[in-house]
């Protein structure tokens, strides 16, 4: 983390605690009584909020701290050369990070492809038993 | 080394320990395997008697994954001709057969991101099996019905485990 302010503000006999925090240089959280809030740069670096169902899909986690996905790589690629055998979601489908979305079979092993980010399975470029190149986009993400 | 007397796979539960941060050359062993799979998860016949296990790889090269799965291979198939007087054939890439028929196969899965998360390999060795199922009786085949007595899994386990760290270490270097 780098850089956190406290403060506590009386809003008529409430009172917040609030704690904000960049947590990395395009992310901001705002702690007020323990929710947390997050807030990014747009491309024109004007501060948004970070997309609730981002939030729900679990983009954003307290684990160790607070990780933070949800603006990251929104297209899933193959690594290797090889042939898809399984495709394991679907459009519109909910991934958490880490979850498996496919399985490549290439150079004699099966690999589990793995979302590295949450979100929603936006579209869905490959069918099982198809041949696809290293670094073709499988699945995209909203 | 985590040891089950029943599993659904030591492949499945590798993965999930290794994703859990199971250090590499962490090893799981059942006695038998409830789902066994290998390739394109064709079921693998694993009752008692058998050696299961599955070993989560230090973060390697895909390249290097490849070639260590095929060495894998040779490796068991040279454990069976050091220890026994049987002549195993290697079925490239994954298969070790004796008299054509299968006795052991490896396989090895990667979980990939933007990078290899983790890597394991799966060996399953038909060693003190007494019989197939009707399907398999024409091709598979373990070491107790080729030799006519039990064999020592510990043993073989230890063998082909200090085997792929040797053959690991050459080939990442």
């Amino acid at each position: 983390m780098k850089n956190n302010m406290q403060t506590e503000i009386k809003i008529k006999d409430k009172t917040y605690r609030i704690d904000i925090a960049e947590m990395e240089e395009d992310l901001l959280r705002v702690k007020v009584n323990n929710r947390n809030y997050f807030f990014t740069k747009n491309k024109s670096g004007e501060l948004i909020s970070v997309d609730p169902n981002l939030y729900a899909a679990g983009a954003v986690s307290e684990e160790n701290g607070i990780i933070y996905e949800a603006l990251a790589e929104k297209e899933i690629k193959s690594p290797i050369a090889g042939v898809i055998s399984s495709v394991d979601v679907k459009k519109g489908s909910k991934v958490k990070s880490g979850q498996k979305v496919a399985t490549l079979i290439a150079m004699k092993m099966e690999n589990e492809i793995i979302a590295e980010t949450a979100g929603i399975i936006k579209e869905v470029r490959v069918k099982e038993k198809q041949f696809v190149n290293s670094g073709e986009i499988l699945i995209t993400l909203e | 080394m985590e040891k089950f007397k029943t599993i659904s796979s030591t492949n499945q539960k590798a993965k999930e320990l290794a994703k859990k941060g199971a250090g590499p050359w962490t090893v799981i062993m059942a006695e038998e395997q409830k789902a066994g799979y290998g390739k394109e998860k064709v079921f693998w016949f694993s009752p008692k008697g058998g050696l299961y296990f599955s070993v989560i790889l230090p973060k390697s090269q895909i390249e290097d994954l490849q070639t260590l799965t095929i060495l894998a291979a040779f490796i068991v198939a040279k454990t069976i001709k050091d220890n026994f007087s049987l002549e195993p054939l290697i079925k490239l890439p994954n298969d070790v057969l004796i008299n054509q028929m299968k006795v052991a196969g490896v396989l090895t899965e990667n979980i990939i991101g933007k990078e290899i998360k983790a890597s394991v390999m799966g060996i399953g060795l038909n060693t003190n099996i007494d019989a197939f199922p009707k399907e398999l009786e024409n091709i598979a085949t373990s070491l107790k019905m080729e030799l006519g007595k039990e064999v020592d899994n510990e043993k073989i386990l230890e063998q082909i485990l200090r085997g792929l760290k040797e053959q690991l270490k050459t080939i990442s270097q």
